[in-house]
């Protein structure tokens, strides 16, 4: 909010702000330590949305989730003094959250097509790209997963392997570098990059069925030039 | 499509969606993808996708939960 203040009157704030300036930086030096609950639900709280819909996808139902976000926060809040200001608090967050579904919830949700991907073989996954061989269908392709409504993606999400989901998820929804990926699902980096490359096989070639079942993927053949 | 880069762009595409290559790497499926139609449509539906599952993961917090957990939170100590 105050960003786009700023931004909409940049001229007129430059003006009112310098008188003040000497008395905010008082301010700020003069204030002791912060408290660390009102510095916890400054800066940790803002994430509740998100990390309420990573847990959605983890746990795949809103109460598991519910729950799991409370847990995650509770052990962040109790665990904030180990977090070191000015790293990444997003990441450590997702650790915790990750490592509390890993541990809890995985355990109990348990069946036998979730979680194990390792003994997924590439033919298993099958092939996207040679199902689209030509150009104008691969446009088609796009625009057709363009259009899906978003209950179609959750539900194609929701039936990918977990390993490969979250990495997808940590990848594509939230932005994380393989790195930090790798950090939170305490796995190499290389099977990252394996996790989200069989992912995203897998999410496009069910999209992509999605889109032809609605009808999508032949209605927009035509329509499809941009 | 003959072998003029495609095959290092391809599996490197979603490397260089997430820019997740090196420079030289990165500038010369650059390079290829000016030239390669087939190439850009694989990357345009890379970059489709990733919008898709952002689009579609968009979640808020239910109010309770965030009651619930506010109060939960203030009822611990601070250590």
């Amino acid at each position: 909010m105050v960003a786009t203040a700023v931004l909409t009157n940049p001229v007129e704030l430059s003006f009112g702000v310098e008188p003040v300036t000497p008395v905010v930086d008082l301010g700020v030096m003069s204030t002791p330590t912060p408290d660390p609950r009102a510095l916890f639900e400054e800066q940790a709280i803002p994430f509740l949305d998100q990390l309420y819909g990573a847990a959605l996808r983890m746990t795949r139902n809103p109460s598991d989730a519910q729950d799991l976000v409370q847990e995650t926060f509770v052990k962040a809040f109790a665990a904030f003094a180990q977090f070191e200001q000015g790293t990444n608090l997003k990441a450590w967050l997702y650790r915790i959250l990750t490592n509390t579904f890993i541990n809890t919830y995985r355990k109990k949700q348990r069946d036998p097509y979730q979680g194990s991907t390792s003994d997924m073989e590439d033919w298993q996954l099958g092939t996207a790209e040679s199902a689209t061989a030509s150009l104008s269908s691969r446009s088609a392709e796009a625009e057709a997963i363009d259009h899906l409504p978003d209950s179609d993606v959750k539900e194609a999400l929701q039936s990918i392997p977990e390993d490969f989901r979250l990495a997808v998820y940590l990848a594509d929804v939230e932005g994380f570098s393989y790195q930090e990926i790798a950090d939170i699902m305490k796995t190499p980096v290389g099977t990252v990059m394996s996790r989200l490359h069989r992912g995203r096989r897998l999410l496009r070639g069910l999209l992509t069925d999605y889109a032809r079942e609605r009808g999508l993927a032949t209605a927009s053949v035509k329509g499809s030039k941009k | 499509m003959t072998d003029c880069g495609c095959d290092k762009a391809r599996a490197e595409l979603e490397e260089y969606l997430r820019n997740e290559i090196c420079r030289t790497d990165a500038s010369e499926i650059r390079a290829h993808l000016e030239t390669c139609e087939g190439c850009q449509s694989e990357l345009h539906i890379g970059i489709v996708l990733t919008q898709t599952v952002q689009r579609a993961c968009k979640e808020t917090a239910p109010e309770e939960l965030r009651d619930q957990l506010m109060a939960r939170l203030r009822g611990l100590q601070v250590l």
